[in-house]
């Protein structure tokens, strides 16, 4: 098996309501993997099914490896300090009980801070710690960065990039357009509980990177078109300004974002 | 060291941080018996028969219904369960450990209450110290694993001192503690003996064991470690 993770047709309902309609992925070993889709769109159901906190009503899920969890919504006791956690978890799991990681995490001042004076930044790191605690194969990340500043961002992108560079694969769920387009070797994006996008951020641009905007500024403005045809639209937009003796002071021409894709792919426009 | 041993040591620690527990199990009821421990045995001066009794059963059941279920609660009904499950650490651990550590914290109120009470107040040592020592130990039990109940079922952290009011008064008032149980009317001697409270006090003002108080005590305890049991479970089946 070269894959860290296989789903097939996994299904999910909470009552009368179905979350998941036999949804299948794969996540090559060694990949960063994103799980994307607005608010609802069943990523959390997902994630927790494959990491074995839900149940659910059918299909199958393969996970290669051992796993580290990092959820969004975790806590510990107030009172329990960062090396107290780090400890606790590592004896459970009969692993070293170092805390040096709390360091490479930088955020070895909370060693012997107590969780409930930590800020938000620190206690994901913690979180981070303790999901790295058993060496897993396979890493779950729920919103990583969020709540970070970017001094935070960028040192948690360095720390994701070195877990894959040692070999792991790093499966997380983000609304960061920016942190998937960086990081992401591959994505898949959920809309209305089906996978509507499945593949590589590259293959994602392709799909829908034929797709222009045009801005043009005049002394009248701003003006906006949009194009699928690049060549024969700035041909004519060019004409027309030409034709209406209108001096053009700048011309942008963009392919769109990731975001504007994964939106139009989300929400099925 | 064992994650086991490190999780009690660290759930000692723990406690001894939290205030919730340091009032319950000590503060209130050291405060409780400074002043009820004067007034009983002025007033009643035969109370100082049963004081070390009374106020160990009142600082029992004070730190385990009041005391223990915040401390659960804290655990399952918020996200902590979440970093637990997801990180291998069994969901009965927090159950187990707070049960244990709480044990302990009760025994050492109990033995404190032992030694002051008879210079404080010349309350008389209990002439049978195996059937106090095991009615104790009983006691603690059966009224922590109600007070685990509380912990697992109610929904939010506010509703658990609710609950445990509620089953705190009655324990207190119809259990014996305060006056005599025969002086209750008898409607509310019989809802005295649903509560541990009042098998306890029995079982440790006895002079020796004996299966009318021990079993209602025992039938108790089963059921509400069944019912945990069943409530852990269902807090594990998302």
């Amino acid at each position: 098996m070269t894959n860290a993770l296989e789903v097939k047709g996994l299904r999910k309902s909470y009552g009368e309501k179905v979350v998941l309609k036999g949804i299948d992925l794969y996540v090559r070993r060694g990949d960063i993997f994103a799980l994307l889709g607005v608010n609802g769109a069943g990523k959390t159901t997902t994630l927790e099914c494959i990491e074995g906190l839900r149940k659910y009503d059918g299909g199958t899920i393969s996970v290669n490896g051992r796993i580290g969890i990092q959820l969004q919504s975790a806590a510990l006791p107030a009172h329990i300090k960062g090396g107290e956690a780090v400890r606790l978890f590592a004896k459970w799991n009969r692993k070293p009980a170092d805390t040096s990681m709390l360091a490479a995490l930088g955020v070895d001042s909370i060693a012997n801070k107590q969780y409930q004076a930590m800020s938000t930044g620190q206690k994901r790191r913690l979180h981070l710690a303790l999901a790295l605690i058993c060496d897993p194969d396979i890493v779950f990340l729920d919103e990583p960065t969020a709540g970070l500043d970017i001094e935070g961002r960028i040192s948690l992108h360095e720390y994701i990039r070195n877990l894959k560079a040692q070999g792991k694969t790093i499966i997380l769920a983000s609304h960061d357009m920016a942190e998937v387009e960086s990081l992401c070797d591959s994505i898949a994006i959920l809309r209305d509980g089906e996978i509507a996008f499945a593949g590589t951020v590259i293959a994602l641009t392709e799909k829908i990177g034929k797709h222009y905007n045009i801005q043009i500024r005049t002394g009248q403005g701003l003006e906006t078109y949009e194009s699928d045809d690049i060549r024969a639209s700035l041909i004519t937009i060019l004409k027309s300004y030409e034709e209406k003796d209108t001096i053009i002071q700048d011309i942008r021409v963009d392919r769109g974002s990731l975001e504007q894709h994964f939106l139009k792919i989300a929400k099925g426009e | 060291m064992n994650g086991f041993l490190y999780g009690f040591t660290l759930q000692w620690k723990l406690d001894l941080r939290s205030r919730t527990m340091l009032i319950t199990c000590y503060a209130v009821p050291l405060l409780f018996f400074a002043v009820m421990g004067g007034i009983f045995t002025s007033v009643m001066p035969e109370s100082k028969e049963t004081l070390i009794q009374s106020m160990t059963v009142f600082a029992v059941t004070m730190g385990a219904l009041i005391g223990l279920p915040p401390s659960l609660a804290e655990i399952y009904r918020s996200d902590i369960k979440n970093a637990y499950q997801a990180n291998g650490v069994p969901l009965s651990l927090g159950l187990i450990l707070i049960n244990i550590s709480a044990f302990v914290h009760l025994l050492i109120m109990s033995a404190i209450l032992y030694v002051l009470a008879p210079i404080l107040f010349g309350a008389k040592i209990p002439e049978h110290l195996e059937t106090y020592l095991g009615g104790l130990v009983i006691l603690i039990a059966v009224s922590l694993s109600i007070a685990s109940i509380i912990g697992l079922a109610v929904k939010d952290t506010a509703n658990t001192s609710m609950f445990s009011i509620l089953l705190f008064i009655p324990s207190t008032m119809l259990s014996g503690i305060m006056f005599p149980s025969e002086m209750l009317p008898q409607a509310f001697a019989i809802v005295g003996k649903l509560f541990p409270a009042t098998w306890g006090y029995k079982l440790m003002t006895d002079s020796a064991f004996s299966l009318q108080t021990l079993c209602p005590l025992l039938g108790i305890f089963l059921i509400a470690v069944i019912l945990c049991g069943v409530l852990l479970k269902r807090i594990r089946t998302r």
